[in-house]
């Protein structure tokens, strides 16, 4: 009972937050100043780009998912809160036609949405390096939202692939909350960082006529002169942090 | 990939009948009780729902999705949670190397059973309303009209995109592209399948926000609809019962702690 009320308090504050930060954005204008035109017919697209990508990665039998690059798209080229609203209604709509299981997990697709459009707006999506970079970042915060739906409503270990690695960190002597978070850590950034790389090469594609109609289509400006060198340091620190996250993270959550 | 893109079940019954906001708050009324009360409820929560596909009439449809959908993942959760979840004293048995805990075999049931009321209620309510009917009600009570075009648009567009798809998979195979050898050949062969679906929708995007524009799209005008949902005191009256029993089974939980 004692967890149980703790944790309804973590929820009460992390709600309270979003509702004052959507508050503030709101009677800022800062929100409608990105939901034109453009951006409503966009999100559409977007949702479709991620169900339909998502079926040809199974096809291909991938051992990621890659159903949110219309999700970073939005967040990137329309602002975050295109891209957290394109996130939920993802996740709607694929509950509504492939299985009502996907409801639960839309924070965490809005999640994906919101911080693409952050790290655009902070000039992180111009160049591939700071994409990979991007693409790490949004997995961290995949990782901390999705952890705790995980637990609530799916005790945990539900019907991925990925929960064969959190029974054998259970089976190692780890608590759940380190086993899930560990898994998370372990699966997300490799897709994060495919997706984001993907979503930058067609960002790249387009015409800057096409993004200039977007609302902030100057976060999409690639930067010239990028170097291979440079993206594959990123790749490599990325690797060497989620080694590092395997070993501090248990530590962190106490075992 | 399945043409008819939503699980709606075109038959006339009382279920299909009702307000679509009152089925969504029925939906509510047995998601949050399964999640928020005490977990002995869950269980019983599971009766009401299959009780009502039978009124709805499409009982044959919601066993149908339950074999497929919903019963191999909830085994599959079931078994893997009753022998991995740690903590818990009294040993049932064991499994090979790993020992199944009465406790561990509880709270798995508990989530498993939660999960089922979750999926299969909205299962239901999925199969007795069309997603367009319950997005032109909720437009009609206040919800944006914005949201309704995106969640329908999105359900339009998506079978024509998933054609695009399979012809732009069959014409790269045509062309030999490999989509069935080595891990790095088809990791390979994402981007010529990909980027010629995601150029051609992108395309089409500033054409339709022209036409939507034309039609009023960011009007502010209040829209009248051309279908309108009918609205009983009868649903009035089941929306009121299913908030109060909702509350009534927190207040449960809260008094029993």
């Amino acid at each position: 009972m004692e967890v149980i009320s703790q944790n309804a308090v973590y929820f009460v504050v992390v709600a309270a937050i979003m509702i004052l930060l959507f508050a503030w954005a709101y009677f800022t204008k800062r929100i409608q100043k990105d939901f034109i035109t453009m951006t409503w017919v966009l999100i559409p697209v977007a949702i479709a780009i991620n169900l339909t990508i998502g079926q040809i990665v199974l096809l291909l039998k991938l051992p990621v998912y890659l159903d949110s690059i219309g999700t970073v798209l939005v967040g990137v080229i329309c602002g975050p809160w295109a891209g957290a609203l394109t996130g939920t209604l993802s996740n709607i709509i694929a509950g509504i036609i492939l299985d009502p299981g996907w409801f639960p997990w839309f924070p965490v697709a809005a999640a994906i949405g919101a911080t693409a459009g952050v790290m655009a707006n902070l000039g992180f999506f111009k160049n591939w390096w700071k994409v990979v970079v991007t693409g790490f970042i949004i997995a961290i915060v995949a990782t901390i939202v999705g952890t705790p739906i995980s637990i609530a409503i799916f005790g945990g270990i539900s019907a991925s692939g990925s929960s064969i690695i959190t029974a054998f960190l259970l089976e190692t002597g780890r608590s759940l909350v380190s086993s899930v978070l560990t898994t998370n850590f372990i699966s997300e950034p490799l897709d994060k960082i495919a997706t984001s790389l993907l979503a930058f090469a067609i960002i790249d594609g387009l015409s800057a006529r096409y993004l200039a109609r977007f609302p902030r289509g100057e976060n999409a400006a690639v930067e010239k002169g990028q170097k291979q060198t440079q993206l594959i340091i990123a790749l490599v620190v990325v690797v060497l942090l989620i080694l590092f996250g395997i070993f501090v993270l248990p530590m962190l959550t106490g075992g | 990939m399945n043409p008819n893109r939503s699980f709606f079940v075109p038959v006339d019954s009382p279920l299909h009948r009702l307000n679509p906001l009152t089925k969504l708050t029925f939906v509510f009324a047995m998601i949050l009780p399964a999640f928020l009360s005490v977990p002995e409820l869950a269980p019983i929560l599971a009766i009401p729902v299959f009780l009502a596909a039978f009124i709805g009439r499409v009982q044959k449809p919601y066993l149908n999705l339950l074999l497929k959908l919903i019963l191999p993942t909830i085994t599959f959760m079931f078994v893997m949670q009753s022998v991995f979840l740690p903590g818990g004293e009294t040993i049932l048995f064991m499994l090979g190397p790993f020992d199944v805990t009465q406790e561990a075999m509880r709270s798995a049931f508990f989530t498993v059973t939660r999960i089922f009321v979750m999926v299969s209620s909205f299962a239901l309510l999925l199969l007795t309303t069309h997603p367009s009917e319950l997005m032109s009600d909720l437009t009609q009570r206040g919800l944006p009209g914005q949201f309704a075009y995106v969640i329908i648009s999105t359900l339009q567009i998506l079978p024509q995109m998933q054609a695009k798809a399979q012809t732009i998979i069959a014409a790269q195979r045509s062309r030999g592209l490999d989509t069935e050898s080595t891990f790095l050949k088809r990791a390979g062969s994402l981007v010529p399948l990909v980027s010629p679906l995601v150029f051609g929708s992108l395309a089409e995007v500033e054409e339709r926000a022209i036409a939507i524009e034309a039609r009023g799209f960011t009007s502010k005008k209040t829209k009248t609809s051309l279908h309108e949902i009918s609205d009983t005191s009868f649903d009035k009256g089941l929306r009121w019962i299913l908030v109060i029993l909702i509350l009534a089974s927190v207040a449960l939980r809260i008094w029993l702690s």
